[in-house]
């Protein structure tokens, strides 16, 4: 019993402990898969398609101050509905019938460790 | 006992028929030999996962007969000029430009064998090429298609380098195949960086941006 009892949060913890890590990486590769082609892969906006021809600047998403007026939800919608949802550019397109509701909750926590901020 | 003879005949020549393959042997002989470590042709689409869409080399060539015109396929086989600015599956490297070039007739029995993949949601006869007010604004501000893609703008190519080159886009894709493609993308391409505006945008915006693409030098 006492076995069992030592065990079975040692068990949880390696499972939770391994879990995070996966998470994290999982959100890396997303962002980097759709969102770095205009972000960058740093998420400070200088993407491979921001030429001459880009319309607009992409969000700098390490900018601390900028990115902190928006709340997680801001974030959420922008990425599922896009740029128009909150009168921006369609340049960022919308998300929404592409990535899971799990990618986009994992892709605003990646976001917010690039501004290494919180939402207001 | 004759018309079960002449039966047996006829579903032996009907079974000969229908598994013959349209294409030529000489082709995915080729294929299978040189091909297959960059392209597959049996669909439908394998990919699951971020990973497996980055572990491809090239673009999946199941659906070759009704995305490609004949004629281009057949000349761009023997002269291959780059279509994707980028590297497949590269945000950082420039197109190696490293594609085989194929004798003529090589290139001929491939594009026999790659014209015979053709796929089932591509309907013939939807789209004609045409330029409209509608169709040039939801590829310009609507849904800004240039922001990933080149397209041409008086012979010169401007706009985004992660997808695949527009320009010339009237030599190479089948317009049906563009519609099909944007209206039901995930039949093609379950996993690619490129949203799915066939749930977000009506059926006639794709059809008009579908015709203005299509007209694309």
């Amino acid at each position: 019993m006492s076995r069992f009892v030592i065990a079975t949060p040692l068990f949880l913890g390696l499972v939770l402990g391994a879990a995070g890590p996966v998470q994290a990486a999982d959100s890396k590769q997303v962002f980097e898969f759709y969102c770095a082609q205009c972000h960058g892969m740093d998420g400070k906006g200088r993407g491979i398609n921001v030429t001459k021809d880009f319309a607009t600047d992409p969000r700098n998403l390490t900018d601390s101050t900028e990115m902190a007026k928006r709340t997680d939800n801001d974030i959420r919608n922008v990425i599922k509905e896009g740029g128009p949802s909150i009168n921006k550019s369609a340049l960022m397109p919308p998300w929404g019938a592409t990535l899971s509701a799990a990618e986009v909750d994992g892709l605003v926590t990646y976001i917010r460790k690039l501004c290494d901020c919180k939402g207001n | 006992m004759r018309v079960l003879a002449v039966t047996v005949n006829l579903g032996a020549a009907l079974l000969v028929m229908t598994s013959t393959p349209g294409y030529a042997a000489g082709g995915e002989a080729i294929f299978k030999k040189s091909c297959t470590s960059c392209h597959y042709t049996d669909g439908p689409a394998k990919e699951k996962t971020i990973a497996d869409q980055l572990a491809k080399k090239g673009p999946e060539l199941w659906y070759a007969g009704s995305k490609f015109k004949k004629e281009w396929l057949l000349a761009w086989l023997q002269d291959p000029q780059p279509i994707r600015p980028l590297k497949y599956n590269s945000l950082t490297e420039n197109n190696p430009r490293n594609h085989p070039k194929l004798s003529a007739g090589d290139a001929a029995a491939m594009t026999d064998y790659l014209m015979g993949f053709t796929s089932p949601e591509v309907k013939a006869g939807v789209i004609t090429p045409k330029e409209t007010a509608q169709g040039k604004h939801t590829f310009v501000k609507k849904a800004p298609c240039g922001g990933c893609h080149e397209y041409p703008e008086k012979g010169v190519a401007r706009g985004g380098k992660s997808g695949p080159s527009l320009v010339g886009a009237s030599k190479r894709l089948n317009p049906d195949w563009i519609y099909a493609y944007l209206a039901n993308i995930n039949v093609f391409k379950p996993v690619r960086d490129m949203p799915d505006f066939g749930s977000v945008l009506n059926p006639e915006y794709l059809k008009k941006v579908s015709a203005y693409v299509a007209t694309f030098e």
